[in-house]
């Protein structure tokens, strides 16, 4: 008999607009237990299902989604951990609209199934209820090397030390966790849950090496002679300036910048914490991606005006929806079709933003639009007083600069093969070291393939 | 993890000669370069000179000035801070270039130009260093001084009271303007003091090499609060610095930047001040 289709997705729940414009904790409240049977329960459990095709780890998402139903959410969650290194994190920061849930063929019909918030809830339930993935580890004598320890690092990690590896992870920083630590606010992905992610690493026994260069402190060279594989999880953590006039001015923030006082040093709670943020009365964010909505909504919950200047038009903004659309909920203005040319000064601080109207064009490399100026059309927005470039990020050069061995584009994108394997034997890459910048999920599939393929390296050595 | 407080002593009135046990930082550390210091989980990162190593641990100079700097100085011999990360900066190019000047006028100078002094001295290089002070009570004992790394030692206060009267500005600019043959200088300390310096050496056509004071919170080139512009390009001087060309240093807008949380410093240092009932 023919499933009865329910093409309405159980709402989530969300904090108060009032309420979660002046904290950093988390906007939507989660599925209950039985919100989340109910949501589960519209799966149409496809023979063929191609929301696995549109995961970039292929989690088995209708065998999870049918243990929910079936009130097994202990199982639910060990078909999760089967492909996820960290489902509580994907679950919640992951473009689901473009990915799984764009596959959903519930979607043609009406809303496809909330695998994104099913995700969470079992990776959340599983954290409550102290439920752990614990594999049964062969120690190999092979030690591998993991150069960074955001996503790419993580899931190559964990799969390395299923297998049996001995994995020692470097961190440049005094806190694991790559972009979940430094880039990603609290009110998108709680520290928690990043914690205790982390935590599920050191159970496995990964040695941590915290405020460790690789190029700086110890050699890539060293590392490369003293381990049997390497990976290169090293992100993209260098800020990328617009190159306008007014950049040098007190007021003008990298989104690196304003977001590592925020989540890596918890400024938003100075004095309690020691590292001081500055907001002004009217913060301009420049860009659309995630990470421009991360420090607009970061801005905003300290206590500023803040407006969007983006080249394009909201149809073209990478962010995903989710963010976009509470951002936009919370009182963000998004000035569409304006481009920054210069920022104004007064007494050397930013004192007004100039900006030129553009209009869509050819669609260009990326397939959108192409923005072009019109000319003449220069304008000032009067009162911004505190500027934060959300352009993307470069690969950061103090590596690179170390290891010229290493095959890179003009850009220091390091290039790899569809394993993963860079021009060095034995020596892989992936996340944003290899993207330039894209979604912790692609990440955590790259990190995977590159345990595979280093496993593969390692057995034939 | 923690990083053990050996020896904690006073210099002056404000400035203390701290040694923090490191073993990962002295294994690499070289002149020029610098350590992050986070004293606690809920600190801050700050940039911090290192005068010298010795055994396991960095000799520093550090002055009093806002609520970390007074938090660390506070600590008693063998309390222990949370991290010490480091080297971090691109080294000194130590090498033979003839006559050096090292100049310095603030804290942080007085300790890293110690290790470049010797190291430039080591190199063959004759090797003056001035070390500049506002009066005698600032001035700092005979043996915490440069006079073991160079060739030839100044002290200069500004009214005179110790050494010679003056800044290390002046016997420069005299001893340029009387034909005197330098071949570098290499100067660190107050900013404004810097540029004045830049000016007249670029009327000598000397090369000089300046410490550029900044922000940082990660110093590992990820922020960019540290931006400096050399020769009109963008550099960082956490990873590119802490030294550059004085000649093509923009130093206008390292000053302006330099001084973006001097309110919130002051608030910190204050609530820190009355939680300690001071």
């Amino acid at each position: 008999m023919a499933k009865k289709i329910n093409k309405v997705r159980v709402p989530m729940r969300e904090r108060s607009i009032d309420e979660r414009i002046k904290k950093f904790v988390e906007v939507p409240l989660g599925y209950s237990e039985d919100e989340a049977i109910m949501e589960a329960s519209r799966c149409l459990q496809c023979p063929k299902p191609t929301c696995i095709e549109g995961c970039p780890v292929n989690i088995n998402i209708p065998g999870f989604i049918q243990k929910i139903v079936e009130h097994k959410f202990d199982e639910a969650f060990f078909i999760l951990k089967k492909d996820d290194a960290m489902p509580a994190a994907t679950g919640r920061v992951c473009p689901q609209e473009t990915q799984c849930e764009e596959k959903c063929v519930l979607g043609k019909v009406g809303d496809a199934i909330n695998i994104g918030k099913l995700e969470a809830f079992v990776a959340d339930w599983a954290r409550k209820n102290k439920i752990k993935d614990t594999p049964e580890i062969i120690d190999k004598p092979q030690k591998v090397a993991i150069i960074g320890s955001g996503p790419a690092a993580i899931s190559c990690a964990v799969d390395l030390r299923k297998m049996g590896y001995k994995v020692t992870m470097f961190e440049a920083l005094h806190k694991a966790g790559g972009v979940l630590q430094y880039g990603i606010p609290e009110f998108r992905l709680p520290r928690d849950i990043v914690d205790y992610e982390l935590k599920y690493l050191e159970d496995l026994g990964v040695d941590f090496q915290l405020n460790t260069i690789i190029g700086l402190h110890r050699s890539f060279q060293e590392i490369r002679s003293q381990y049997d594989a390497v990976f290169l999880g090293t992100g993209a953590g260098a800020p990328r300036f617009m190159g306008i006039p007014g950049e040098e001015l007190t007021g003008v923030y990298s989104a690196n910048e304003f977001l590592i006082r925020v989540n890596l040093m918890k400024s938003y709670l100075f004095p309690e914490y020691d590292t001081p943020i500055k907001v002004g009365k009217h913060v301009a964010v420049i860009g659309s991606g995630n990470v421009a909505m991360d420090a607009a909504r970061s801005a905003l919950r300290l206590g500023a005006k803040v407006s969007i200047v983006y080249r394009r038009t909201k149809s073209e903004s990478p962010a995903r929806i989710e963010e976009l659309n509470h951002a936009l909920e919370e009182g963000i203005e998004f000035m569409e079709l304006v481009n920054p040319v210069r920022i104004h000064e007064k007494l050397n601080h930013v004192h007004g933003l100039e900006v030129v109207k553009m209009k869509l064009g050819e669609p260009d490399k990326s397939g959108r639009p192409r923005p072009i100026p019109i000319e003449g059309s220069e304008f000032t927005i009067e009162d911004v007083d505190m500027v934060i470039e959300a352009l993307g990020t470069l690969p950061n050069r103090l590596f690179l600069d170390r290891a010229p061995e290493l095959n890179r584009n003009k850009w220091g994108i390091l290039q790899v093969d569809e394993n993963m394997k860079t021009n060095l034997d034995g020596v892989y890459a992936g996340g944003d070291a290899i993207s330039g910048g894209a979604t912790v999920i692609r990440a955590l599939g790259e990190g995977r393939i590159a345990a595979k393929a280093i496993n593969e390296y390692l057995k034939n050595k | 993890m923690a990083h053990e407080i050996i020896h904690n002593e006073p210099l002056n009135y404000q400035d203390y000669l701290i040694k923090i046990r490191a073993p990962e930082v002295v294994k690499r550390i070289k002149p020029g370069q610098f350590v992050v210091m986070l004293l606690h989980e809920k600190g801050e990162r700050i940039p911090m000179s290192v005068r010298r190593t010795e055994g396991d641990a960095v000799v520093m100079y550090i002055r009093k000035v806002g609520k970390t700097t007074s938090a660390l100085i506070d600590k008693p011999v063998g309390d222990t801070i949370l991290h010490v990360i480091g080297p971090q900066g691109t080294p000194l190019e130590i090498k033979k270039y003839g006559t050096v000047v090292v100049a310095t006028d603030s804290v942080c100078g007085h300790a890293w130009s110690y290790s470049a002094a010797k190291a430039l001295k080591d190199a063959g290089n004759f090797v003056i260093d001035i070390q500049s002070f506002a009066d005698k009570e600032e001035t700092y004992p005979e043996w915490a001084l440069n006079k073991d790394a160079c060739n030839e030692h100044h002290l200069t206060t500004k009214d005179g009271s110790a050494g010679e009267k003056g800044h290390y500005i002046n016997l420069i600019k005299n001893w340029l303007e009387n034909g005197k043959k330098i071949d570098l200088v290499l100067a660190g300390g107050e900013l404004i003091k810097l540029k004045r310096l830049e000016r007249i050496t670029k009327k000598f056509n000397v090369p000089t090499w300046v410490e550029a004071h900044q922000l940082m919170i990660d110093a590992t080139g990820m922020c960019g609060v540290c931006r400096v512009f050399v020769d009109g390009e963008m550099k960082l001087t956490c990873i590119d610095g802490p030294f550059f060309d004085a000649h093509k240093l923009d130093f206008d807008s390292m000053i302006n930047r330099y001084s973006t949380y001097a309110n919130e410093e002051k608030l910190s240092l204050q609530l820190y001040k009355k939680q300690r009932g001071e």
